[in-house]
């Protein structure tokens, strides 16, 4: 708060109006040109680049448009578009053999000894979301959405709604929602039984997947510069959940080489659970954004995200922007390494390190500029991750991709640890593996008209 | 867009029309009714465009964007911004007293007239949104925390008087005045010399009485001050100026202050200025050498 008393006098009055005189003389062109933006129109566009050391390539530009109208609702449309290559790992263990695997065009590769076995891919996936914001009363505000997406062997179609009101002054806002989304996977090469050596396969199957949920969330503003939210998310899965082109090895029990393979199989009901807490902080000039995000389903895969950003203003509309990032989870319940040749087979089971034990952590920076003569604003960010398998019950580093960490594309090698007894337990097979290294570049422009 | 009406006085041309939450009227000293029309329309454009622009009540336009960017920093256009700094100007030059966040703080006033005044835990929440030195203003970014809201209603439609009188200006050399819900600039002397003759309303009797009358030749005129918005509270009326330090109404202030300056927005400026120091307005005004009258 200012205690200062208030300028009077000649010489404040002499400052206003000179100030008001400046105005007044800038406005008239403004006015002459009365089409100029009225600011109703965004545009926000973006190419993202991401590469996964010796793995997959992701190519995304993205663009969004939106448009408010006078009467308070806004229409928003998006476009995607992934162009994605490289090699995903199969799940398959390394082996001292020559070993072979499917890829998802059905043809057959050899692998070189010792490699971690990875599917060669190539795709493109095409996604059109458009959005629906109408005001229906001053404190209420309801959303609709719809969700298209395509790619070679994944078609996906998705409507949500959502309603927020605004309490206590406007200074509280509640929201709830839900969505659906009805997905077909139809896997390149067919679909395969699960657990079975995977030469049977049922062809031209489009297998459904359904994904149900609920939101409801808070978010209060404590101070004026403090707001926290709570949000709390229920998802229900339910079809085809199965990787096709993901395999668990077996392995020789006494010889501890891999003597096979079989598909993977995962059952195909999951019951997810997540709750966000969130935070904006506004310092001085800089903004302290924070969020742990908390995770828990029925395969038993459990995750914790803690994210921290700090935007920190520079001088002429530019800022930086670090932030960090730290994801750990545990494992599926039928997440295995490996399976041992000629035992009993679990009802389920899955080597894919995205539901394995994994660990990301991400630092990034932002860089945010305005270009001389060129309305909006351009950003640059660059981001590191790195991620690794945590060994069950050790220290010991695998490798990884996670099951409710998005980012996770990466893949993991495997190798069989040492065994010494004739009845082994898939679960002693070590996931003991060098971390993989993630960059990601995006170059972002935004701007209003 | 209703068009405006034109009317002809005794020897100049009155267009009227609605804008800026009120009526608007554009007097011409000329004869050439088409030319008249054509001036009336083209300040008419140039009202809805500021106020479509400015308005806090319009959900496609830069306040609202501002207002519920949530915490995340805007990019304004450049007329935005001359109108940002400005704003920032008085809000030093007042020492906080003017504040164009302090918008919020009518969610809990209601100045109809009646006794109610805000409960303490309610004035204190919403007070917790109001302050200018709270936003990061770094042209053309605006950082605003979550929750804050701006109105330029304090100084949008003084600005739209200027910029109209100067369009208009641009192509007639005839006299005109513009006068949008009674702030106004007269660009010159009518044809003879004679001023304008511009009545000073009675805020108790709007339209049905005149408190005093200002012969205008060229500049600005604003008035602040309504004294039919107020509450009574303990048995004193409280006027619908507030203050945005303490989030209750200024108590003291003159029904009516009036200022005659060289455009309207100074006019303005220093009419709401001075109707921030309560009692002390004539005195700031006085001080600061310019014309006004105080009622």
């Amino acid at each position: 708060m200012q205690l200062a008393a208030p300028e009077r006098g000649l010489a404040a009055r002499r400052r206003i109006a000179a100030a008001a005189c400046a105005l007044i003389a800038a406005a008239v062109p403004t006015a002459a040109h009365s089409q100029e933006a009225t600011g109703s129109w965004t545009l926000d566009t973006s190419i993202l680049l991401y590469g996964e050391q010796d793995r997959t390539e992701i190519f995304e530009p993205v663009a969004r448009i939106s448009r408010l109208f006078s009467n308070g609702h806004r229409l928003s449309g998006q476009f995607a578009y992934d162009a994605i290559t490289g090699a995903s790992p199969t799940g398959a263990l390394p082996s001292g053999q020559l070993q072979t695997t499917t890829t998802p065009s059905g043809n057959t590769v050899t692998i070189a000894a010792g490699a971690v076995p990875t599917n060669e891919f190539q795709d493109q996936r095409f996604a059109l979301d458009g959005e629906w914001e109408a005001p229906l009363a001053r404190t209420l505000k309801s959303t609709l959405g719809a969700h298209y997406s395509s790619e070679t062997d994944y078609m996906s179609l998705g409507g949500s709604a959502s309603a927020s009101y605004e309490i206590m002054d406007r200074l509280t806002t509640l929201t709830a929602g839900m969505g659906y989304n009805a997905d077909k996977v139809s896997p390149i090469g067919g679909t395969r039984t699960g657990l079975s050596d995977g030469t049977v396969a049922v062809q031209g199957l489009d297998n459904p997947k359904n994904v149900t949920s609920g939101m409801l969330g808070v978010s209060h503003i404590l101070s004026r510069r403090w707001l926290v939210g709570l949000s709390g998310t229920l998802q229900a899965e339910d079809g085809y959940l199965t990787d096709p082109y993901k395999v668990v090895s077996l392995v020789d029990s006494t010889t501890l080489e891999v003597s096979g393979q079989l598909t993977e199989k995962r059952p195909d009901k999951r019951q997810r659970a997540s709750l966000l807490f969130s935070s904006v902080y506004h310092l001085n000039e800089d903004v302290f954004y924070f969020s742990l995000r908390g995770y828990s389903d029925d395969w038993n895969v459990r995750s914790g995200t803690l994210d921290l950003r700090l935007r920190h203003e520079l001088a002429n509309g530019k800022y930086l922007q670090p932030h960090v990032r730290y994801y750990s989870q545990s494992q599926a319940d039928f997440y295995v390494p490996g399976l041992i040749a000629g035992q009993a087979l679990p009802a389920y089971a899955s080597a894919d390190y995205r539901i394995g034990p994994l660990r990301t952590g991400t630092l990034g920076l932002t860089y945010g500029f305005h270009v001389k003569g060129m309305p909006g604003t351009v950003s640059l960010r660059a981001e590191y991750l790195r991620q690794w398998l945590a060994t069950p019950g050790g220290e010991g580093e695998g490798e990884g991709g996670g099951g409710d960490d998005d980012r996770a594309a990466g893949g993991g090698e495997v190798r069989a640890g040492p065994v010494t007894t004739a009845t082994i337990d898939p679960a002693s097979i070590q996931s003991n593996m060098p971390p993989l290294n993630i960059g990601s570049f995006l170059i972002g422009y935004t701007v209003n008209f | 867009m209703t068009p405006p009406t034109l009317e002809r006085g005794e020897d100049f041309w009155v267009g009227r029309f609605a804008a800026m939450g009120g009526p608007c009227e554009v007097l011409l000293d000329l004869d050439d009714r088409d030319e008249a029309l054509a001036l009336v329309a083209c300040a008419q454009d140039e009202a809805l465009r500021i106020e479509h622009k400015f308005s806090r009540y319009r959900a496609d336009n830069i306040i609202d964007r501002i207002n519920r960017a949530g915490g995340e920093p805007v990019e304004v256009d450049a007329e935005t911004a001359r109108l940002l700094d400005y704003a920032a100007l008085c809000h030093e030059m007042s020492a906080g007293r003017f504040d164009i966040t302090s918008g919020v703080l009518r969610r809990v006033w209601t100045f109809d007239g009646g006794a109610r005044v805000p409960d303490e835990a309610a004035l204190r929440d919403v007070l917790a949104l109001v302050g200018w030195e709270r936003v990061t203003w770094r042209t053309p970014v605006l950082t605003m925390p979550p929750g804050m809201e701006i109105d330029l209603g304090g100084i949008g439609k003084e600005y739209a008087v200027d910029s109209a009188a100067a369009l208009l200006a641009r192509r007639t050399s005839s006299a005109l005045v513009v006068n949008f819900g009674g702030d106004l600039y007269a660009t010159g002397p009518r044809r003879g010399g004679r001023p304008w003759a511009i009545g000073v309303d009675d805020p108790e009797r709007t339209g049905q009485g005149v408190l005093d009358r200002v012969d205008l030749t060229r500049g600005g005129l604003a008035t602040s001050g309504d004294a039919r918005r107020f509450v009574t509270w303990q048995g004193r009326r409280l006027g619908h100026i507030l203050d945005p330090r303490t989030g209750w109404p200024i108590e003291g202030a003159p029904r009516a202050v009036t200022v005659i300056a060289s455009t309207c927005l100074e006019a303005g400026t220093l009419s709401t200025l001075a109707s921030l120091q309560g009692p002390g307005a004539a005195e700031f005004l006085r001080d600061s050498g310019v014309e006004f009258r105080i009622h």
